[in-house]
């Protein structure tokens, strides 16, 4: 009798441990890959096409200036702020880059000008933003609602929506394939990498989890978070510049207006990656996931038959499914931990 | 497991029964995007469908004979010959093609020499915003108003007030109500788009291929009006074509560039062209076949590696000319059907005028519009621009706007 | 205001207390938010004879109807520290329930009515639900939520819209009582009463308990849950009352109605003063802060400012009065 009893809670020790193994492992970032596979797999059962190389490198391509302007966003919002500006900078960047490369055509300055000015320009505004944020202590979200409006406005008087066209074929750097992968995923890979080790290891990226997640024991610690806040919006300048290079030498025209609702869908492509709103957790791995997720998940409803009508339905549903495990498997974790 | 717990995975099996919905109501047809307005198709050209007895200047004679139908303003005052204000609102203003019309309504302007037209409206196609431009415009007290509706039937109270207040108000491009304006300048029926739209693919893909459309958005209504025509138009005269699907790009260059590689992908060589139904969608989509290397071969040039015949995807659509020169270039789009915008909005002004000078009344049939002449009225209260125009690599390059 | 009143100082003059409460109100953030928007009237008045006009405020505050319907339950929601960022979509999936039900289901057109605002309350209640119950936060659950019942407006119209409405149903969107659109007085009304909850109920207390310290608020027994439940609740009603009086006022239904409204609207209440880290802010704020939004864009284009260029002041000046108060801030503390 005790015996059975002693075997039986060792077994339920073992069991528990394994659990608690199991769900360490289960990070969000392991979700979402999974979650990733399994509609994958969903989509491909319904038609073999989805996993056509070229399908699944232009999934990646598309994901790619969405998953780099995530990685900013990510830091943003990790630091406990938030950009709804970065749709009109995106639009804003592209612009300027393609400006500067129908400049370079006409001869006086080299072409990479037009890949260099818009990170500058990009680091600078964010870096307007930050100062404000940090120094002035005005809310974020006011801050970049501001901003959102200004560059709006600002890009439509400068440009009157004239698309530019006859950009010099050289411009094209988002239409590169070298080895036959394009070059926008080369950036998302190594872009989301670095950042990655950066937001681990180096000092200033443990500062932005400090930052975000308890301001009083960052202060204690001795860390600026006022240096610290400046710091996670130049760089989310750079990274949006990037974005909106990969943005516009995507095409042989460029629409010279705001992308409606881009900065909804990058913001939802940080949060799907389990990035806590209200900042000090999440990961810029989980954030490239979640923009990978959402583009799966916006160009498998074209490959089942989803009534055209409700797709935006569907995808809304599916954002709050990935959301729903995500929190269901923090539950479980933190049960397990408890037990 | 804790109540909590229990509650998420309850709510979460009930957001996976939401699935249902969409599935439920597979049973519609394939295509998707038009309205339930009645349709008017074209003649076939030769060769296709229906032997061409029935009476062919049906449609047009009953047209003719309509009655006026539009409104008229409350006691305007009497401006014939003098000097006027007149505002400009489309849809929305930042894009190529109102531009486009703002160019044409200066040009009139200058030419007339006693109209100030200014154009001013709202950054995102909304009706909302577009109707606060109007109200407030109301209120600056202009002579009159010039608009392309967000919305045929959300816009008419508001242009119903003008015309209350003794303002003339002519549209353009897209219409209201008949009576909440006077008349309507229509740049070429939507039926006679459909056909220059639906014989370019067909010159291209064949009368047997199958294709897709790339629409701005299932509300906006030129948009259904042209996918009702064309689908009209297709089940007329080339019935064996094939109508694969019809997605959305919003206003968004971005979107229609990936709705458009999701198409290829999944149909791959059962998909012979694809349809930009606007100026947005349509240099998208025309960038993903590019991109794709699927441009029609027999005149693609060297930096455009030549896919086989089968695979080849053909491109056509609505757009003006400047954004759809780099592929018009490289010989990927061959032909991109439009009327001509500045021309439009030339003739708004010049409509305007007339009426303002009493010289176009109800009941009249035909007005004059400076340098494009005579222009025709039709259905009772519509002035129409001239048949549609088909920009190709002969005549692309002579426009700029 | 309240807190001036609680406390009279009999031993001073009339003329002192009126100069503290004068500086008090001054420096408060409505006070700023006030002045500001009285020099943008005075300075707009003089570009051009039609802004001041009886006609010219009454239509803009029709149009600030829908809006400001929305920012009432908004306020109380942010704060509470939270956000609802699916309002325009609720507002065009009520719109387009109230259509369909009238014109495909058949049933009659004041039934319709009530399930279209019903639809947006239960809308809401899901927002509620899933936040309270499954903890999901709120930015994150209405992000979701923004998609799914815009989606919800797309697939339940099929992207038709109804319309031809009978005349009766057009009263209220475009017809006047006593002189004054009707919008004016059901505005006034939910004004008045939130206003009046907020400051002056338990109810508000609690919100404002809640947006300070949650967990301090479930301890001294507040029922933070059903609290946010009614909330978001009402935020759904509101947003479908709004969207009978929209359809009523431009008497069609469609279903991308009301995108991208709520930027606006959340940019009216915090440029009210309302701390978007949630425990602080007033209706009257939030009021105020819609009313300087519409002055702008009314005058700047009645002074021949055009559009995106009143898109680029309005943004600076969200920026600009933050910024202002929170330079005073600092001098009143």
């Amino acid at each position: 009798m005790t015996a059975t009893t002693q075997s039986a809670s060792t077994t339920a020790a073992a069991g528990s441990g394994v659990r608690a193994r199991l769900s360490g492992f289960f990070n969000q970032d392991v979700v979402l890959a999974l979650l990733v596979v399994t509609l994958t797999i969903f989509v491909w059962l319904v038609n073999p096409r989805f996993l056509a190389q070229r399908n699944v490198l232009d999934m990646l391509n598309n994901s790619s200036y969405i998953a780099v302007a995530a990685i900013g966003m990510t830091m943003v919002i990790i630091s406990g702020n938030i950009d709804i500006s970065v749709g009109s900078l995106i639009g804003l960047l592209a612009t300027i880059s393609g400006q500067i490369a129908i400049g370079a055509q006409d001869g006086g300055y080299p072409l990479w000008i037009a890949f260099i000015v818009p990170l500058f320009v990009g680091a600078l505004i964010e870096a307007f933003i930050g100062f404000l944020v940090a120094y002035l202590r005005i809310p974020s979200i006011v801050v970049s609602l501001g901003m959102f409006s200004i560059l709006k406005g600002a890009l439509i008087l400068w440009t009157n929506g004239v698309w530019i066209y006859n950009l010099p074929d050289d411009f094209m750097l988002a239409q590169q394939a070298p080895l036959g992968v394009p070059v926008p995923i080369y950036f998302m890979v190594i872009l989301t990498i670095l950042a990655a080790l950066w937001m681990k290891y180096s000092a200033t990226g443990r500062a932005i989890y400090a930052v975000g997640g308890n301001r009083e024991a960052a202060r204690l610690s001795g860390i600026s978070e006022k240096a610290t806040i400046m710091k996670v919006f130049i760089i989310n300048g750079v990274m949006v510049g990037i974005a909106s290079i990969l943005f516009a030498t995507q095409f042989n025209a460029i629409q010279s207006t705001v992308p409606p609702g881009l900065e909804l869908f990058i913001i939802t492509a940080s949060v799907v990656g389990g990035v806590s709103i209200l900042g000090g957790t999440g990961t810029v791995i989980g954030s490239t996931l979640g923009s990978i997720l959402l583009h799966v998940i916006r160009f498998g409803m074209q490959f089942v038959d989803v009534s055209q009508y409700w797709l935006q339905a569907v995808q809304g549903i599916l954002i709050l499914v990935t959301v729903m495990v995500d929190l269901l498997r923090r539950r479980r974790q933190s049960y397990s931990g408890r037990g | 497991m804790s109540r909590k717990t229990v509650t998420m995975i309850v709510l979460l099996s009930m957001l996976m029964g939401l699935f249902a919905l969409p599935v439920a109501s597979q049973e519609e047809e394939r295509w998707v995007g038009s309205d339930d307005l009645p349709v008017n198709p074209l003649e076939c050209p030769e060769g296709f469908g229906p032997e061409a007895t029935e009476e062919p200047a049906e449609g047009a004679a009953e047209a003719e004979m309509m009655e006026y139908d539009g409104g008229q303003p409350v006691d305007p005052p009497d401006l014939a010959g003098q000097e006027i204000t007149l505002i400009d609102i489309p849809k929305l203003i930042g894009i190529g093609y109102f531009n486009a019309t703002t160019a044409g309504m200066q040009e009139a302007a200058e030419e007339l020499g006693n109209v100030n037209v200014s154009t001013d409206g709202p950054t995102e196609g909304d009706i909302v915003q577009q109707i606060e431009f109007i109200e407030r415009y109301i209120t600056q007290g202009v002579d009159g108003i010039l608009f392309a509706a967000n919305d045929p039937v959300a816009i008419s109270p508001v242009l119903r007030d003008a015309l209350a207040q003794g303002i003339h108000v002519v549209g353009y491009d897209a219409n209201s109500e008949p009576d909440a304006r006077e008349w309507f300048v229509n740049q070429a029926e939507f039926n006679g788009i459909a056909k220059a739209m639906m014989d370019s693919m067909v010159q291209e893909i064949g009368p047997d291929g199958s294709f897709a459309i790339v629409t701005s958005s299932f509300t906006a209504p030129n948009q259904m009006r042209w996918i009702s025509e064309m689908w009209a138009y297709a089940q007329k005269c080339y019935p064996d074509l094939n109508w694969l699907e019809t997605v959305e790009s919003q206003e968004d260059q971005n979107l229609a560039f990936q709705q458009t590689q999701a198409l290829i992908n999944r149909y791959g060589e059962e998909l012979d062209g694809v349809f930009g139904m606007s100026s947005v969608a349509f240099p998208g989509a025309a960038d993903a076949v590019q991109q794709a290397a699927l441009c029609s071969p027999d005149d693609a040039d060297e930096d455009v590696a030549a896919p086989s015949e089968e695979e080849a995807i053909a491109i056509v659509g609505l757009s003006t000319p400047n954004q759809m020169k780099p592929f018009v270039e490289n010989g990927c789009v061959e032909s991109v059907v439009l009327w001509n915008p500045v021309d439009l909005g030339y003739a708004a002004v010049y409509v305007m005028r007339a009426v303002v000078d009493g010289e176009l009344q109800p009941g009249d049939t035909e007005v004059e519009a400076g340098r494009l002449g005579t222009l025709q009225v039709v259905n009772g209260s519509e002035i129409l621009l001239g048949p549609p125009f088909v920009y190709t690599e002969d005549n692309i390059f002579d426009f700029d706007f | 205001m309240a807190a001036v009143e609680q406390q009279p100082l009999q031993t001073e003059t009339f003329g002192q207390r009126l100069r503290a409460w004068l500086t008090r109100l001054v420096i408060s953030q409505e006070g700023i938010l006030l002045i500001i928007t009285i020099i943008a009237m005075l300075v707009l008045s003089t570009q051009s004879d039609r802004f001041l006009t009886a006609r010219n405020l009454t239509r803009e505050a029709v149009l600030l109807f829908e809006v400001a319907m929305m920012a009432l339950p908004m306020t109380y929601i942010i704060i509470t520290g939270g956000i609802d960022l699916s309002v325009g979509s609720i507002f065009g999936m009520s719109a387009i329930i109230l259509g369909f039900a009238w014109q495909d289901a058949g049933l009659p057109l004041e039934l319709a009515i009530a399930i279209g605002i019903l639809s947006g309350m239960i809308a809401g209640f899901v927002n509620g639900l899933f936040i309270v119950r499954v903890g999901v936060p709120p930015l994150i659950m209405t992000l979701a939520t923004l998609a799914l019942y815009r989606g919800m407006a797309l697939g339940i119209s099929q992207a038709r819209s109804a319309r031809g409405f009978p005349d009766w149903f057009y009263e209220v969107g475009r017809g006047d009582f006593l002189g004054l659109p009707w919008q004016i007085w059901i505005l006034g009304a939910a004004i008045l009463i939130s206003a009046i909850v907020l400051a002056r109920t338990s109810f508000g207390r609690g919100l404002y308990a809640i947006g300070n310290n949650e967990l301090g608020a479930r301890f001294a027994g507040i029922p933070v849950d059903r609290y946010k439940l009614i909330i978001y609740t009402f935020s759904g009603f509101m947003s479908g009352v709004a969207a009978w009086i929209f359809t009523s006022r431009v008497s069609t239904t469609r279903s991308d109605m009301g995108t991208g409204i709520e930027l606006d609207v959340i940019a009216a209440v915090v440029l009210g003063g309302t701390d978007i880290f949630g425990g602080s802010g007033t209706i009257a704020g939030t009021v105020i802060g819609l009313i300087l939004i519409q002055v702008l864009k009314s005058g700047l284009l009645l002074s021949g400012v055009k559009g995106d260029a009143t898109t680029v002041m309005v943004g600076a000046v969200l920026i600009l009065a933050i910024l202002i108060n929170n330079l005073v801030g600092r001098f009143r503390s």
